[in-house]
């Protein structure tokens, strides 16, 4: 199966790009749901968030 | 509140700028405070935001560090600084906000206020703006030029020649 990131990007940014369209005040609505999800991530101790995604295993000094 | 506040006197004319502003024309993006841009009648005090925070408190308004918070949004309050944010205020536009008016900066103002500023994220929304097709590359040009800020222009289009 070919996936077209590509084209997952393109039709992602095109869909950023409607929310344009809407009214000032759902824009604003948006935009203060998009600030409590910044202070619940910022709220969170970083003990508590997902391990990064490590793309190479760390190597041992002993190697 | 803005409104019963220049009602009351307590401030000569606002418009919202920053971020909220933007939106009119632009996708969201991500704030955390509502920027006012207010004219204060008698400037003459140490502290020209102080009838500001007391009509504010009057009301039942609190202060939250800078701001003041108002319903869902901390509201920062800023005096006119410059002859282009004078400008901005005067020209501004009355948007409707779900029947209520509020003035509101114009898009040209907004890409030159933010090119006055210069970080980063005021580049990115000079893009935005100009993405949006609310203003025109000519438009900031012309706006820039009559308040000394072609040097900064340039640099813009030095950087981003290509976008918009």
């Amino acid at each position: 199966m070919s996936f077209d990131v590509q084209e997952l990007l393109r039709r992602q940014a095109q869909w950023q790009k409607s929310r344009r369209a809407l009214s000032w005040p759902e824009k604003i609505r948006m935009a203060e749901e998009i600030r409590e999800s910044i202070k619940m991530l910022r709220s969170v101790p970083p003990e508590d968030l997902p391990e990064k995604h490590q793309p190479h295993p760390p190597t041992s000094p002993a190697e | 509140m803005l409104n019963a506040m220049k009602d009351s006197g307590v401030i000569a004319d606002y418009a919202l700028f920053g971020a909220v502003a933007q939106m009119r024309y632009t996708e969201p993006v991500a704030t955390l405070d509502a920027d006012v841009l207010v004219e204060v009648p008698s400037a003459g005090g140490l502290n020209p935001l102080a009838a500001i925070y007391e009509f504010c408190a009057d009301r039942g308004y609190q202060p939250e560090g800078e701001a003041v918070r108002v319903g869902a949004w901390p509201v920062q309050f800023i005096p006119v600084f410059s002859p282009l944010t004078q400008e901005a205020l005067q020209q501004a536009e009355t948007a409707d906000f779900e029947g209520v008016p509020f003035r509101v900066v114009r898009a040209d103002h907004l890409a030159v206020i933010a090119l006055s500023v210069g970080r980063a994220k005021d580049w990115a929304r000079i893009l935005a703006l100009l993405e949006s097709g609310s203003v025109t590359r000519d438009e900031i040009a012309s706006l820039a030029k009559r308040h000394g800020l072609s040097d900064a222009w340039q640099r813009f289009e030095a950087r981003f020649p290509d976008e918009f």
